[in-house]
């Protein structure tokens, strides 16, 4: 065995262990953290998103995906988790500038960009593809967001998390409402009926300070007016499709009076809470992660989710590509960092936890969807089909390294515009202004993207 | 240490104090009393392991940082950092020119001192309410310490859920009669960060008032008693000179801890912040690990520092904290 | 609260023997109902909010969520989840190692530091104290990339290990500490008289001597102040932990943070069990500060900060 080449990381091992040992006991929660240095002495470093829904799950899946691992390879793994996007992009930058950190890093699809931009990512070739299990195992659709093209693609699919929207059957019963919208502006009639302000019942839930939703909202309705925000080299945020996006998503506060008038202070947490108390017709832009807190509230049984309306505001069917952008493509997708030592023993893993079995059993425990298209076809939860319905018909970012720039630039807009909603209007003439500004913002970053 | 060696060092500070403030000085501060022992057996090898550390871990960082600033330094170039393009003073002329920096620098130092104003009174309020001896006095003392021994993470989540519309503080407000707005958007967003900031850090303030408070000598406080000094004069002409020390460096920590303060309003306001406290620090942050633009964001880093430095050294000499043979100009 | 009020009105103040227990008499500063006052007033400022954090811990998330001070359902359950969910013990154990090493380990060194730059005078002596001030004003945002980098580097070319180990924050906390602290002393150290120093050296003593036996003793208000200073630093902090800890090696500033995140579309964050933990990771702290508040007791000393 390699003994020789081994021997300086075994120090390293022992010396973290001694730490460990001297810090004392109470090691019973470093998931799936370091066993003893086996003969082949490899150990793989994995960073991924912590799962605090199902924290024991996780760490049990940890072990026991650990356990497999060394089964099949000889080498172990050492699992590490990060707390929040914004943790992970310092966690990313710090790797990449130093070179060293995890050998797999689990990314959020919108990420993926972003990560693709460093180029410290590997960019899989024919090769490498087969390794993982060959491009065909995965949904054709997850791929969408790997790579800028389909020649050059870094991120592996590992599940997908398309975002949908709830609805409380009895309240929509009772306002005599059969089925969900399927545009936005059915969506808003439908809420209006159903909301009551003396007893506190709303027809949408959402938060509009909520770090990530906003942007989410302007994206899917101007992408289904048939705008795609991105054009080549240039960024449309100044176009009308966009303004009218805002006006709706603001309007459901200041006009339609449709949402709860605290929701200007709530993030995406807090809307999950008044739906679960049973005062919300509806609750947006929420996953399947939300099952957990709804099944154990007052409307658990009384729920369904279901796709959020691809119809935009204004029209009457989904324009250009607007039918396939229920949802933006989310889910996580792993990549392999490029200063890696062990790329081969980093694509054996991902070919584990990609294949088709492992899939379905993360599916059965973290409620995400598979990533692999057999086993997504394999799903038979009939509770998941809406969800699983809402995969096909999720529609990609923007592939660009600006992607995080306007992203921050569409939420900026919203946050600024805060202080004017409370007060019941946005002013166009401002609204118009915080747009242009995002405009140039964002412009200004695609420019350097495309240098 | 015996109670002999006590009274010893009481009686004779009084001399050695009043001797030392004639005492020829120069503006450098080389001082000429007491050159035997001074110049004799210096253990200035004591100053190494600190220096070294601090050489290490932070002057070669701030000069790599200071590197990076010359550097166009983004998401594109950052595996080969080190060859990135040097683009000279750009990063610069971008921070100050095309970027909310100079208005970040302004909120960030208004916030702090208007902070700092309102946690020094509450500070010395509550050194000087816990310096007599009473039955429970120890655990009064470890109360006050609580918002400081909170990470500011928790402090923040938890004033960010009270300050949430129509939660908590909305209600109380509501009650009687008042509708306070939006307290995390907007105008008023700024105060609720000093609000928070004043909550979390007055232990501070009253931790350095506290040790102040020991060194008022026995002899002032009979001298005082037996006058029969009305409190409040025995505490402004008696008491407070002591502070003096203390209370300047912690208002200059307290600035600076203030300034640089990130997770406060990261956590209270979340990114991107409302334009009211877009605060120097989640300036950079953002500019560093969201748009990952470090070059850019060790510029405005490094601006801010030389900009905040500035006044930093003219309070220096204006208190004359660092000139050691008058602390505080008492006595 | 009250107890003190009555406490403070009660007690005679005649009796002004220096150096006895019952000294405290003579500082009194302020008429009874002023402290009351003033103790009440602060007591509330801090409890207030303290209690919400409790009630939230016993509370549901949806209840927290929601908005509400008073619990609508009650449940001490979280106090014990946290142990497992969290991860708080390894979280605390680090913390505690890490910050109670850098606590000790920066007020000797601060000391010595403070010591050399108090008492004897050198050229460059003015511009260390400022430089030290200086130091203290480097933003964090900027440090956490570069330290980063030259501490991966020492794996690199020197084939040490930093990242991911105890010591590596340690080192990193002690360094950002040492400025402060050593400010402190120095404060401090100034209003000690010379002379018993003096008698000590001319007894013999080495320079080594005079630090540990005379000036150490003399200066317990100011080696706790720098001490609680110095822990907290590492005890809070989360922008260089996040990035430098392993699982393994993770703070529970960290744990806790890691925990507290609401993820993107997700449920709600479990504020009940982040509420119950951070009082929990609070309580070591407060118990480390009812141990050591008894040096802060004035008097004893006959120096003191000026």
């Amino acid at each position: 065995m390699k003994f020789a080449s081994s021997a300086k990381f075994a120090a390293v091992v022992l010396t973290a262990a001694l730490a460990l040992t001297a810090c004392g006991g109470g090691s019973s929660s470093s998931g799936g953290s370091p066993g003893p240095v086996d003969g082949k002495g490899k150990k793989l470093s994995v960073l991924t998103g912590v799962n605090n829904q199902y924290s024991a799950q996780q760490k049990q899946w940890f072990t026991d995906i650990a356990a497999k691992f060394k089964a099949q390879t000889g080498a172990d793994i050492s699992f590490e988790t990060f707390a929040s996007a914004n943790d992970e992009l310092t966690r990313i930058q710090t790797s990449v500038v130093s070179g060293q950190g995890p050998d797999v890093y689990s990314l959020g699809t919108t990420f993926t960009p972003t990560a693709y931009a460093t180029k410290a990512f590997v960019t899989l070739s024919d090769d490498d593809w087969k390794k993982v299990g060959g491009k065909d195992r995965f949904n054709p659709a997850a791929l969408g967001i790997s790579g800028p093209d389909a020649q050059h693609q870094a991120g592996i699919p590992f599940v997908s998390r398309p975002f949908v929207m709830a609805y409380n059957k009895d309240l929509l019963k009772a306002a005599g409402i059969d089925k969900p919208a399927t545009s936005w502006d059915e969506l808003a009639a439908q809420a209006k009926k159903m909301t009551d302000p003396a007893t506190g019942t709303f027809g949408l839930a959402t938060g509009y300070k909520d770090n990530f939703d906003p942007w989410k909202f302007i994206w899917a309705m101007s992408v289904q007016a048939g705008n795609p925000l991105v054009d080549g080299k240039t960024l449309k945020l100044d176009d009308p499709t966009v303004k009218k996006a805002y006006e709706t998503y603001f309007g459901w506060l200041t006009k339609d009076k449709i949402v709860d008038p605290a929701s200007i202070g709530w993030s995406n947490s807090n809307a999950v809470a008044a739906f679960a108390s049973g005062k919300a017709g509806y609750l947006m832009m929420t996953t399947s992660s939300s099952l957990p807190t709804l099944d154990k509230s007052a409307v658990a049984g009384k729920y369904a989710y279901t796709a959020m309306p691809t119809t935009a505001p204004g029209q009457t069917s989904p324009q250009g590509d607007g039918a396939n952008a229920a949802s933006i493509l989310s889910g996580d997708n792993v990549v392999v960092a490029d200063y890696s030592k062990q790329k081969d023993l980093a694509f054996a893993y991902i070919n584990l936890i990609t294949s088709k079995d492992e899939q379905l059993n993360f599916q059965k425990i973290f409620g995400d969807l598979p990533a692999n298209a057999e086993a997504l076809k394999a799903l038979d939860n009939p509770a998941l089909k809406p969800v699983a319905d809402t995969a096909a018909k999720s529609k990609a970012t923007p592939f660009t390294g600006a992607w995080g720039d306007i992203q921050l630039a569409l939420l900026n807009v919203v946050v600024q515009s805060i202080p004017d909603l409370s007060k019941g209007s946005v002013d166009d003439s401002a609204l118009q202004a915080r747009l242009k500004d995002a405009q140039s913002k964002g412009q200004a970053s695609l420019d350097r993207a495309s240098k | 240490m015996s109670t002999d060696s006590l009274t010893a060092g009481k009686s004779t500070r009084r001399k050695t104090s009043r001797a030392a403030k004639p005492g020829p000085q120069s503006p450098d501060g080389t001082l000429r009393r007491r050159k035997g022992l001074s110049e004799r057996n210096r253990p200035l090898w004591m100053l190494i392991p600190g220096g070294l550390l601090m050489i290490v871990i932070i002057v070669v960082p701030l000069l790599l940082g200071i590197f990076m600033s010359g550097l166009d330094l983004d998401q594109y170039s950052l595996r080969q950092w080190v060859s990135a393009p040097f683009i000279g003073v750009q990063n610069f002329v971008e921070a100050l020119t095309a970027s909310p920096l100079l208005h970040a620098i302004w909120l960030s130092v208004s916030y702090s001192l208007l902070a700092m104003v309102v946690t020094i009174p509450l500070g010395i309020a509550g050194a000087v309410a816990t310096q007599n001896a009473f039955k429970g006095r120890a655990l009064i003392r470890s109360i006050f310490l609580i918002p400081y021994v909170l990470p500011s993470f928790v402090v923040a989540t938890v004033w960010r859920t009270m300050f949430q519309p129509g939660s908590v503080i909305d209600s109380m407000l509501h009650s009687v009669g008042i509708d306070a707005g939006l307290w995390l958007n907007g105008p008023q967003s700024y105060w609720t960060l000093i609000l928070v900031q004043i909550w979390a850090s007055w232990p501070f303030v009253y931790l350095l008032a506290l040790s102040g408070l020991q060194s008022v000598d026995h002899e002032v406080h009979e001298a005082s008693a037996l006058d029969g000094a009305l409190w409040w004069n025995k505490l402004r002409y008696v008491v407070f000179p002591y502070l003096k020390g203390p209370l300047s460096l912690a208002f200059l920590i307290g600035m600076l801890h203030h300034i640089n303060n990130f997770t406060l309003p990261f956590v209270l306001f979340g990114v991107p912040a409302p334009s009211d406290v877009e605060l120097l620090p989640i300036l950079t942050y953002v500019t560093s690990f969201q748009s990952f633009r470090f070059g850019l964001s060790a510029a405005m880093a490094f601006i801010s520092l030389i900009l905040i430095a500035i006044p930093l050294f003219i309070y220096l000499r204006a208190v004359k904290l660092d000139d050691a043979e008058t602390p505080g100009g008492k006595k | 609260m009250s107890t003190a009020t009555t406490a403070a009105g009660r007690r005679p103040s005649e009796d002004f023997r220096p150096g006895s227990k019952r000294q405290h008499e003579v500082t009194r500063l302020m008429p009874g109902p002023m402290l009351a006052i003033i103790l009440t007033v602060l007591c509330a400022l801090v409890l207030i909010p303290v209690a919400y954090i409790f009630l939230a811990s016993v509370n549901s998330d949806i209840g927290v969520a929601r908005g509400e001070f008073f619990p609508s359902s009650f449940s001490f359950e979280n106090y014990s989840t946290i142990w497992s969910s969290v991860g708080l013990a390894t979280g605390l154990a680090n913390s505690v190692l890490v910050a109670g090493s850098t606590a000790v380990v920066s007020a000797l060194m601060s000391i010595a530091t403070a010591y050399v730059l108090v008492r004897y005078q050198f050229r460059g002596r003015l511009t260390i104290l400022r430089a030290l001030l200086g130091l203290q004003s480097v933003p964090g945002t900027l440090m956490v990339l570069p330290v980063f980098v030259l501490f991966s580097s020492s794996a690199t070319y020197l084939g040490i290990q930093v990242i991911g180990t105890q010591w590596g924050l340690f080192l990193t906390y002690l360094t950002f500490a040492m400025p402060f602290s050593t400010w402190v002393m120095v404060t401090y150290l100034r209003g000690l008289p010379r002379e018993l120093e003096e008698a000590a050296r001319i007894d013999g003593a080495s320079n080594m001597g005079v630090l540990l036996r005379i000036i150490l003793p003399l200066s317990w208000p100011g080696v706790v102040v720098s001490g609680i200073f110095a822990f907290l630093l590492g005890w809070n902090d989360v922008l260089f932990a996040s990035v430098m800890t392993r699982p393994e090696s993770q703070t529970a500033a960290v744990a806790l943070q890691v925990f507290g995140a609401s993820q993107e579309g997700g449920a709600i964050p479990f504020y009940g069990q982040m509420m119950a933990a951070s009082l929990v990771c609070a309580a070591p702290v407060v118990i480390l500060y009812l141990i050591f508040q008894r040096y802060l007791v004035g008097g004893l000393t006959a120096g003191g900060v000026k």
